[in-house]
């Protein structure tokens, strides 16, 4: 496991380059899981029963308790946006489940981290812009006008924090299980790691996905409801 | 479009980070794979199964609402058979009461008829009696009278004249009128 991000593929795309990278086709692969695992879900759905067991509640569980969590946090009005954060909720989640295989998670790539925070900065400024109008953008002049290079600064700070966020946190992670596996004996290798894997890769995987995911959904409904 | 892909040995080596338009275009790719993945999870998992959940507490709540509303209708129907249990406790009692009066003025009437029946029966027989007694009462004095004149007519034959019987016959039918008869 190395820390490097190796490129597959380069494609050139009118004249220029675009790197296939390890975080591209693993994210393909986490996806590929993810639509199968839901398309076996929706076969399941058929055959689900007003009273729920097995599979069935796990489902209904995760799906009822992210949908709660979502509207709560972005209020009745905007909870048509919730699927979206249930991808990104779903992603990250994978991604950070991922590294407990060997893999490289994506999320420990800026380029995905700033993709998925430059759509939730985007989702701001349109739910920002289609529920206060005008207003929004008056917000940016407030208290003062001599403020808006500050408030500017504030607003695109978004993004970059929740991008960074993420990345330093999965990145951290798999620098401490790199230079584990590189510093250690082979026979320390075994067993141990799962431990570390488990904290860093399921446990601070999870807590950051719940922190992006919130922090996001706050930073929409703020904007909307200002 | 003029996509190339390149032989791997042409391909650059890897890296941690990176802040250049390779970024840009990984996080373009990354963006593209974002919003089909939220296609794909939104038509084929959230919604389906949040329809699914939808449909079953609305028909929970269907359900609940038919068991209100059956409630209710029993309730009613508890309430209209008591009512009518009411009524016809009142009727029965109305029936039973009337009943009981017209058995009464029913009893009262054999009761008066019987009366008045029995009363002819005796007035009747009191009346036949007293036909009868009148004719036994006529009978026996016209049969005393016949012994009476036979005896008298014996004794008078011995001792006296016409005129004197005549007269003694008179004094004794007179007497026979006046006395009074036993039985």
């Amino acid at each position: 496991m190395g820390l490097d991000i190796k490129n597959y593929w380069v494609l050139n795309i009118f004249g220029f380059e675009v790197w296939i990278t390890e975080t591209i086709v693993n994210t393909w692969i986490i996806m590929l899981i993810l639509i199968i695992l839901a398309i076996i879900v929706r076969v399941k759905l058929r055959s689900f029963k007003d009273i729920p067991a097995g599979l069935q509640n796990i489902i209904e569980a995760a799906i009822e308790f992210f949908d709660n969590f979502a509207t709560g946090t972005l209020g009745e009005k905007l909870s048509y946006i919730t699927p979206w954060y249930f991808m990104v909720f779903a992603f990250i989640l994978s991604s950070s489940l991922f590294s407990v295989f060997g893999l490289r998670a994506p999320t420990a790539d800026f380029a995905t981290t700033l993709a998925l925070a430059l759509a939730s900065f985007v989702l701001m400024l349109f739910m920002g812009f289609k529920h206060q109008k005008g207003r929004y953008l008056k917000t940016f002049f407030e208290p003062h006008p001599i403020f808006f290079p500050l408030n500017l600064i504030g607003e695109l700070a978004k993004p970059v924090s929740l991008s960074f966020r993420l990345f330093g946190n999965m990145l951290s992670g798999t620098i401490i299980l790199t230079l584990y596996y590189s510093l250690t004996p082979i026979f320390v290798q075994i067993g141990i790691p799962s431990l570390l894997h488990a904290v860093f890769d399921v446990v601070f995987g999870a807590l950051q996905t719940y922190i992006f995911v919130i922090i996001s959904l706050m930073y929409v409904r703020n904007a909307a409801d200002q | 479009m003029n996509i190339t892909a390149l032989l791997a040995q042409a391909v650059p080596e890897g890296r941690v980070f990176g802040l250049d338009s390779q970024t840009l275009a990984s996080a373009g790719i990354q963006l593209l794979n974002a919003i089909i993945l939220a296609v794909a999870l939104t038509f084929i998992l959230y919604k389906p199964v949040k329809q699914f959940l939808q449909n079953r507490a609305d028909k929970i709540k269907g359900k609940m609402d038919e068991t209100d509303s059956a409630m209710e209708k029993a309730n009613q129907l508890i309430a209209e058979y008591e009512n009518k249990l009411k009524e016809i406790d009142i009727e029965g009692n109305k029936i039973i009461e009337d009943a009981r009066r017209k058995a009464a003025e029913e009893s009262k009437a054999i009761v008066e008829g019987a009366r008045m029946e029995a009363q002819e029966i005796k007035r009747r027989t009191q009346e036949s009696i007293n036909e009868e007694r009148r004719r036994f009462k006529e009978e026996s004095r016209l049969y005393i009278i016949e012994v009476a004149s036979l005896m008298a007519e014996k004794i008078i034959a011995k001792t006296i004249d016409d005129e004197t019987q005549d007269k003694l016959f008179e004094e004794a039918l007179a007497q026979l009128e006046h006395a009074p008869w036993q039985g």
